[in-house]
């Protein structure tokens, strides 16, 4: 919520939060199933793909920074840059809603691309809403109606 | 428009992604589950005829296909021979939720002459099975053989 007065000491707190959950999600997690993979299929080339620690870098720094700034007008791309990077990713991750595997004579192709536009809805709206959510707690404050009324000040 | 508009927006969307994964997933497990036990055995399982005329055979392959999803189903075989001397129809079957519809699949050897008197000809075909209208699954297998007359 903008407009709070946050401490430094609560902004560093969120910030080391946000480091290590988002350490463990991107870089643990995919580093012990690339591991745990290899383990099992030691000759295939089942692995965890480089992408996901490359993705996953850009999400610790962009979340991180969106943890310290939270509040503030700086935060506001950093969460719509999370949201809009979700949705790269997702995409990126299912080859665009067309996945294909062939493994012993059988050819697998599984084709998902109108699901894949209701899953990346949510992180394509939560860009939007980031902006929208800062610019009327704005207006809020230049015209003094609270931000959480129904109904708009203009009407 | 106020904070509460836009949570209103985020709840209906999170609810409208909800129910469309839960629906494709409830009709995805009931179709799987449905044609599984048609081709296990039920009771409309596939019915398939081979009649030899001169040197042309027909193989003709009927198969119900059950849809207890939400979603419609469409069910399509193909068969990639590659030699001219076997014909293929393309079946396809549309099923509304709740019905059920017979796929007719019917395969051509048009001179059987041609082949080995042993062992089957192994024909690979592709099955392409569609949730209308959010997933799409194609398997390209093989369709198993065909015994010429005469052979083991």
């Amino acid at each position: 919520m903008y407009g709070q007065t946050i401490t430094t000491r609560k902004r560093v707190t969120s910030a080391i939060w946000a480091l290590v959950v988002n350490i463990i999600f991107w870089i643990v997690i995919p580093y012990y199933v690339g591991m745990f993979l290899t383990g099992k299929v030691p000759d295939s080339a089942l692995t965890v793909p480089t992408f996901v620690y490359e993705f996953g870098i850009m999400f610790i720094i962009l979340e991180v920074g969106a943890a310290f700034f939270q509040g503030k007008a700086v935060a506001v791309p950093m969460i719509s840059a999370v949201a809009l990077l979700t949705v790269v990713y997702v995409w990126y991750a299912t080859n665009g809603g067309v996945l294909g595997v062939e493994t012993s004579g059988i050819t697998l192709a599984l084709s998902f691309r109108l699901m894949l536009y209701v899953l990346v809805l949510p992180s394509i709206w939560a860009a939007i809403r980031a902006p929208l959510s800062y610019m009327v707690w704005r207006r809020a404050v230049k015209t003094g109606v609270s931000p959480t009324s129904l109904v708009s000040p203009a009407s | 428009m106020g904070i509460w508009a836009l949570r209103g927006v985020t709840v209906a969307i999170a609810l409208g992604v909800l129910l469309v994964i839960g629906t494709v997933a409830y009709s995805g497990y009931e179709d799987y589950t449905a044609v599984k036990a048609e081709l296990a055995g039920g009771p409309h399982q596939a019915v398939g005829a081979a009649v030899l005329r001169g040197s042309t055979e027909t193989v003709s392959i009927n198969i119900t296909v059950p849809n207890n999803g939400l979603y419609p189903l469409n069910v399509t075989l193909t068969c990639d021979y590659p030699t001219p001397n076997i014909v293929c129809q393309r079946a396809s079957v549309d099923v509304s939720p709740g019905g059920q519809g017979v796929l007719r699949f019917t395969m051509t050897v048009l001179d059987i002459s041609q082949f080995e008197d042993s062992g089957n000809q192994v024909v690979n075909g592709t099955v392409a099975i569609s949730m209308a209208p959010f997933v799409g699954l194609t398997v390209g297998t093989n369709f198993g053989g065909f015994v010429k007359p005469g052979g083991d």
